[in-house]
């Protein structure tokens, strides 16, 4: 199969570089490898939450902090993308959101804190309005209100740690709980359930009856802080709705996976690339690039009963991850699956890790070293395919999880890989 | 003066010291167990889990091998629930091995052991994924699979039903005496640093590797040589019955598969300590490929952990090191030996032969006390009791077929979809003093010993802290951490493949959605590396607390 420039990857960076060749005129093919594990925990952009993965102090505005970082530290990722990709990639971003039928918000210049389900306050970017609510520069009180026999989102969990490090008033930070309607008691259900329930007006109804009933606060100033249940895919109606019917202002918190919140995001957008001509190519793995003259000439895809080439004149690596599937990481070595280069050696497994798992690990820095075009590079710097251009976290260096910074860096890559992939 | 007083101190919350208090419960006296840390935290919960037929013994140790034929039996009768009757094989994949044949079949005569060598035929179609090397294989039906959780529990909630207490966490400083009798022990607690004394009219030594350190506090010898096993955990069972190398017993050559896993086991090192058990990753190297001599598959499945544990080996005085050593246990009756009256220790042996240790130990000081009520624990089961107790009744081991929820006509909620734990299972023990950890839980409940290594049900466990157990979010947040925590310590050593992809989601889950790591900070206290229970203890044993 031949197409113009061909995209790899699950991610959000894969999402981003698809959209972005689509908006300047070109025809991409999208190859979905298959679903990567941060579909199932995603839930909002986070762009820079921290300056580093030791920092306490949230990063207030984001933009003007990654200008600082890329002055410090010309080999960041956010450096090698460049500002005005970020720029541009997120624009596209809330652009394509909009498109899609998303209501979202935020900006470059301000990071809003919001309350996790474990009641920590975390520093998000771009976010989708129903968890607006949840800013915790506001002082308004929060109520937690989880759903009885729904262990997912422990609302006293979350406000008994919110209390202690956020609360501005005593009993500002309260959990509750509901029963939710049609869910007999001692029976499995999953954020999925919920979310397919709260579509129906009749159940949300009852919902929202049961929590004005319970917060019996008429008047005072408090929000609720629900788990991200609000609609399985028309996510702002419902979420509107349910607000007015309860008659304070409603947030969502994303939950443990299935997350509905990913859910609706990557779903959509990818329905939505679809729906707007683009061709996907699904479940099918790499597992080998033909290079010669300096060139990739096709991609070998393989996926269990079928294998098939593609052609391009220009391919995007946006693996979501090293360790999404896409590498291959073996006892001693971890290998990509285009150039079968080893991209990290190790004696010993546990050289891989911190004996924390609350550290920065080894491991999530493995990937490809990049030319200033973002082309994967051998080990002296040059590239190993002219028009190969690497986005998201096959990146070598890309560790977003101690600073928070998982979407701005797939946004930025993605949107500087297009580019360089058309100029190729 | 005492805080309080009971008839016979343990000390040991091991299989032998969970024994020996269910044993004198039985016989009506009244006992009180004390453990340092949790039960079942040291050498038995650190096994492979393998109820010894005997044929690993039956040729450089046939004492052993004998008891380990009769404890067999006993407890296939006593603890029916903690055991798969797997059987095993004995395989030669070597010359050397084909050498140790004979010796092998006349030491299983010897010691009554049932040995049946069947064609490779045979072999391979009962066990298909019989690596190609494989030479000759004997089929020895009473080897098994022996959940050391579960029959430390069994024997604890045993005698706690006869009126015996447990505490947990609670250190022997020292001894109360008078003249040349031990009048009683002092302990603290682990977290809150609390003393307390504790009267008694004996005491008994049931600390296995830790045996020297606490005779040392009555000035009396015991000479145990700590002895290193590190074993390599596989997410899949890989064979139906228990594999064993047929040879003079050496590295990695048992995989014992049991309940949802395989465990590779296992090595031998000296080491100076019983607490210090570094895993090396030379001995992890050898588990997978001395296991693959004899299973395919071992390489390629997915290994979810390491860990390591210490075998307490009894120092005869011979020469003997490491496996050379008998596997045999003593009876240490320091009256008689050192001249120190109501002390006793209980040395030695291993977890298949817990059981008749107990026996043995008890007697000795029943004895003493006057008591002559004879021993029952060979007779009446673990679970003598007509009302649901029984944690893990919906185990694939008991149940007979992995089906949870067999005749309830829909899914019922899990805190942990890995092993298939319940909130009926876990809550409970939520009520449990001894319980202070979700490390704690997971022995009980198997909680976070699948492939996500409580990525998932720390934070349902952590939730059900607060919401049944009351404790504050600070608390509950600090054990989900520690449970991450030690979990990660383990799985750190088999960092490849699917457990490094794994990972990923851990990382995704607790520092990107939950922002656990600032969490921690916030609380500014780092993450803690070091044992099992880390802190947040002292906090955890305030709420457990009868209020």
């Amino acid at each position: 199969m031949r197409f113009d420039i061909a995209v790899v990857g699950s991610g959000l960076a894969a999402l981003v570089a698809t959209r972005s060749l689509q908006k300047a005129g070109r025809q991409p093919v999208l190859i979905w490898p298959g679903l990567s594990s941060l579909y199932f925990v995603y839930a909002t952009i986070d762009v820079l939450g921290y300056r580093d993965a030791t920092a306490t102090e949230p990063v207030d505005n984001p933009r003007a902090a990654i200008g600082e970082l890329i002055a410090a530290h010309p080999d960041h990722v956010y450096a090698r993308a460049g500002l005005e990709a970020l720029t541009a990639g997120t624009a596209l971003a809330l652009d394509w959101l909009r498109e899609a039928g998303f209501s979202w918000r935020g900006g470059l210049d301000r990071n809003v804190v919001l309350p996790t389900a474990t009641g920590t306050p975390k520093p998000s970017c771009l976010i989708p309005d129903s968890m607006a609510g949840g800013d915790l520069g506001r002082d308004d009180p929060v109520i937690f209100c989880g759903f009885e026999g729904y262990e997912d989102f422990v609302p006293e969990l979350a406000a008994s740690n919110l209390s202690r490090t956020w609360g501005h008033a005593p009993g500002s930070v309260r959990g509750l709980r509901i029963r939710p309607p049609r869910f007999a008691p001692g029976r499995l259900f999953t954020s999925i359930d919920l979310a397919r329930s709260f579509e129906d007006v009749a159940f949300r109804r009852e919902v929202a009856d049961r929590v004005r009933t319970s917060i019996a606060t008429n008047g005072d100033r408090v929000r609720i802080g629900v788990p991200a249940v609000l609609g399985l895919t028309h996510v702002a109606d419902t979420h509107a709705r349910f607000e007015e019917e309860v008659g304070h202002p409603v947030f969502e918190i994303p939950t443990l996976p299935p997350s509905v919140l990913a859910l609706r995001l990557f779903d959509r957008l990818r329905k939505h690339l679809q729906e707007t001509g683009i061709e996907l190519i699904w479940a099918a793995p790499a597992h080998a690039a033909e290079v010669s003259d300096g060139r990739c000439h096709r991609i070998q895809l393989k996926s269990p009963g079928r294998e098939q080439a593609v052609e391009a004149r220009a391919y995007v690596l946006a693996l979501e991850d090293t360790a999404d599937g896409a590498m291959r990481a073996g006892v001693h070595t971890i290998q990509d699956p285009f150039f079968h280069r080893v991209l990290a050696r190790s004696d010993v497994p546990t050289e891989r890790t911190l004996e924390s798992l609350f550290k920065p690990q080894p491991f999530a820095q493995v990937g490809y070293r990049i030319t200033d075009r973002l082309q994967p590079a051998d080990d002296d710097g040059r590239p190993l395919a002219d028009n190969v251009f690497v986005a998201g976290g096959a990146i070598a260096g890309y560790d977003p999880s101690g600073t928070k910074s998982r979407g701005g860096m797939a946004i930025a890559t993605g949107y500087r890989a297009a580019q360089e992939a058309m100029a190729a | 003066m005492p805080d309080f007083t009971t008839g016979v101190v343990v000390i040991g919350g091991g299989s032998t010291g969970a024994g020996a208090l269910r044993d004198l419960a039985m016989r009506g006296i009244d006992a009180m167990l004390i453990e340092k840390g949790d039960l079942a935290s040291g050498t038995t919960g650190r096994s492979h889990g393998l109820l010894h037929s005997g044929g690993r013994y039956c040729v450089n140790d046939l004492a052993a091998a004998i008891e380990c034929v009769e404890e067999g039996r006993i407890l296939r009768r006593i603890a029916r629930t903690a055991i798969e009757d797997t059987g095993g094989y004995f395989l030669s994949v070597t010359e050397e091995d084909e050498a140790w044949e004979p010796r092998f079949v006349e030491g299983c005569a010897k010691a009554g052991i049932t040995c049946e060598r069947i064609s490779l035929d045979e072999a391979r179609r009962r066990e298909p994924a019989l690596s190609k090397q494989v030479r000759t294989a004997f089929w020895l039906p009473e080897d098994g699979h022996l959940d050391p959780f579960y029959l430390v529990m069994g024997n604890v909630e045993s005698a706690r039903r006869r009126g015996a207490q447990v505490r947990t966490y609670t250190e022997v400083t020292g001894f109360t005496r008078e003249g040349d009798r031990v009048t009683g022990v002092i302990t603290r607690d682990a977290v809150t640093g609390e003393q307390t004394s504790i009267g008694c009219q004996a005491v008994i030594n049931a600390t296995g590797a830790w045996s020297g350190f606490v005779a040392k506090l009555l000035d009396v010898e015991v000479k145990v040589v700590p002895v290193k096993g590190v074993m390599v955990v596989l997410s899949h069972r890989l064979a139906h019955a228990a594999i064993n190398r047929c040879h003079k017993p050496g590295d990695g050559d048992i995989v014992v598969p049991g309940l949802s896993v395989a465990i590779l086991g296992t090595t031998a090192r000296r080491v100076p300590h019983p607490e210090v058990l570094p895993i090396e990753w030379d001995e992890v190297r050898l588990m997978l490929e001395e296991g693959a001599m004899m299973l395919d598959g071992v390489t390629a499945a997915r290994a979810m952990r390491a860990y390591a544990g210490v075998r307490p080996l009894y120092d005869l005085g011979a020469e003997a090191e490491g496996r050379e050593m008998s596997r045999n246990f003593a009876v240490i009756d320091h009256e008689e030996r050192d001249g120190v009256a109501g002390f006793t220790s209980i040395v030695g042996g291993k977890v298949t032969t817990y059981r008749l240790m107990a026996e043995r130990v008890t007697h000795v000081v029943a004895r003493k006390l006057g008591v002559t009520t004879p021993c029952s624990t060979a007779d009446v089961p673990l679970n003598d009791r007509d009302d649901e107790l029984d944690q893990l009744r919906h185990r694939p081991a008991q149940m007979g077929a992995p089906k949870p929820h067999l005749g309830e006509d829909y899914l019922k909620p899990l805190v942990c979809e890995c092993e298939l734990v319940r909130p009926e299972d876990a809550d409970p023990w939520l009520e449990d003093p001894a319980v202070r950890g979700l490390e704690d839980m997971r022995r009980r409940t198997r909680a976070g010993m699948g492939p996500c290594q409580a990525a998932v049900c720390s934070y349902r466990l952590a939730g059900r802290l607060v919401t049944a157990r009351h404790q504050d979010g600070a608390m509950a947040t600090r054990a989900m951490a520690d449970f991450l925590e030690t979990r990660w310590r383990g799985v750190r050593h088999v960092f490849w493949g699917s457990q490094l992809r794994q990972a990923q989601v851990t990382t995704g889950l607790h520092l990107e959605l939950f922002n656990l790591d600032r969490q921690l900070m916030l609380e500014n206290r780092p993450p803690p590396v070091g044992e099992d229970h880390g802190v947040g203890l002292a906090e955890a044993a305030q709420a457990t607390r009868p209020r």
